[in-house]
């Protein structure tokens, strides 16, 4: 019975109250644009977007090319937007007519890269621990253990991520991100690789991480299933421009 | 064989590419991930002896170190005696000779590290210090090893540079190198034979260590 619990629901700890983050409204208002000879696009594009977000999931919704990556690089400060401004609440972490962009460093914005980007050379636990090395280590031991159970993932915290499964690596790498307490955070195609079953039970822990952690999630993903899974609203871009938003049933 | 010249060039040998090692990181870190737009001027620079005559470098190097030069006044002024034809000029030519050769390997390990883990290490907080001490150092091992193994060698067999900086003084300056032309003037075939298979045989083994790890034979080990 305890095994099929832990199967099925995270752990207590990540549920109570007074481990619970919040966060405030994202506010984006941004405009990005590449001349034909800058990596990474081939042809000229202009991504331009103004939108406020809620804490809870948002799906970022389109065609391949749509400018869905480049909008989640923008926010993490990977890539600085030509115009605009992005903030959460007043935190502002770019606002190109007061010369303000935040180093991606100081963000404190959880990312999950479409390929993870796990650090191949260190163990799961050495991952995870990699964003709170700051702490002290009674700290960040504890943390650490928290999220490896949270995830059900605290048998594997010795491995290397090439020895465990690709929905094992998703786990790690959703870990890795929350376990820093993100004020917001970005996911880029995290499931596009797994199959259904792991799928729907990731998608399972997330939404539970997401009712006790009330800061903006931004789910890219090009899966239909996926956005009636998870998705509190939708964002659907193509060509670099927001050309729907609602619920998706609404929006899908 | 002379013995004496064999020490002295795993000595000069190992010294050099322990300073290019030090060296070499920075310059190649420097030439991976700068965006200054005139970077190639510097590229081809540090490129310079891969093409460059060793005479020609030699001459300059000769100039560089000699007792007119800003470097050797004051290298004389210190200790009373000019960097040519000593072993500390032979160290400071083979650094300059032998860079390209540890320079390009770090850079091409550095290039190949997958710049989204640069980037998860960044979103995670980490400085650009530390980035490159735990993610891009550790998963560059093998063009690192490379690198060192290849500057190693390319000391070990150097010959117009080391004539034109440091001459043919025994004990000093005189490498295995210059020992086997010594040997081949004086028509002393058999010696300049079993110093030559010497110097074959260690360059051999340094090169199949790189291609080793080129096709990573290794992997695990560097890994662990």
């Amino acid at each position: 019975m305890a095994v099929e619990m832990r199967d099925t629901a995270p752990n207590r700890a990540v549920e109570s109250p007074e481990n619970a983050v919040a966060s405030g409204i994202l506010s984006v208002q941004i405009r990005k644009r590449f001349d034909a000879a800058d990596p990474p696009k081939k042809d000229s594009f202009e991504l331009d977007i103004a939108v406020e977000l809620s804490p809870g999931i948002t799906i970022v919704f389109g065609p391949s090319g749509a400018g869905k990556t480049t909008l989640l690089e923008c926010i993490a400060g990977l890539l600085s937007p030509n115009f605009g401004r992005i903030a959460i609440e007043n935190r502002v972490f770019f606002d190109r007519s007061l010369n303000v962009d935040m180093d991606v460093r100081k963000r404190g914005i959880g990312y999950v890269f479409q390929d993870l980007a796990l650090f191949p050379h260190l163990s799961v636990e050495k991952n995870i621990e990699y964003g709170i090395r700051e702490l002290n280590p009674a700290l960040r031991e504890e943390k650490s253990q928290t999220i490896l159970e949270s995830f059900r993932i605290p048998s594997l915290r010795h491995r290397k991520p090439n020895q465990i499964s690709g929905g094992e690596r998703q786990r790690v790498a959703l870990a890795r991100s929350l376990v820093t307490d993100p004020c917001l955070l970005l996911l880029d195609e995290p499931l596009a690789a797994l199959d259904e079953a792991t799928k729907s039970k990731i998608v399972e822990d997330l939404r539970i991480w997401s009712a006790t952690h009330r800061i903006p999630i931004l789910y890219v993903t090009h899966s239909r299933e996926e956005v009636l899974a998870l998705g509190d609203r939708v964002l659907k871009l193509e060509a670099g421009k927001i050309i729907a938003q609602g619920a998706p049933q609404e929006v899908i | 064989m002379d013995w004496q010249s064999l020490l002295l060039t795993i000595r000069l040998s190992a010294i050099v590419a322990a300073i290019l090692f030090v060296i070499a990181l920075p310059v190649a870190y420097w030439i991976t991930y700068s965006r200054w737009r005139w970077k190639f001027l510097a590229e081809a620079a540090v490129g310079l002896p891969i093409v460059l005559p060793p005479t020609v470098l030699g001459f300059y190097l000769l100039v560089a170190l000699g007792a007119r030069s800003p470097l050797g006044h004051l290298w004389q002024s210190l200790t009373g005696h000019t960097l040519a034809f000593t072993f500390q000029g032979l160290v400071i030519g083979s650094i300059i000779y032998s860079l390209p050769f540890a320079v390009q390997p770090f850079a091409a390990s550095f290039a190949a590290v997958d710049s989204r883990l640069i980037a998860a290490s960044a979103t995670l907080g980490a400085s650009k210090r530390r980035t490159f001490r735990e993610i891009i150092l550790p998963l560059s091992k093998p063009g690192l090893v490379a690198g060192m193994a290849l500057s190693f060698a390319h000391t070990m067999g150097e010959f117009g540079v080391v004539l034109m900086v440091g001459g043919n003084i025994p004990g000093v300056t005189r490498t295995v190198s210059i020992e086997v032309y010594d040997q081949v003037q004086a028509l002393n075939y058999s010696a300049a034979n079993i110093t030559a298979l010497v110097l074959l045989g260690i360059s051999f083994s340094l090169l199949s260590l790189v291609y080793a790890l080129n096709r990573r034979v290794f992997a695990g080990w560097l890994w662990k």
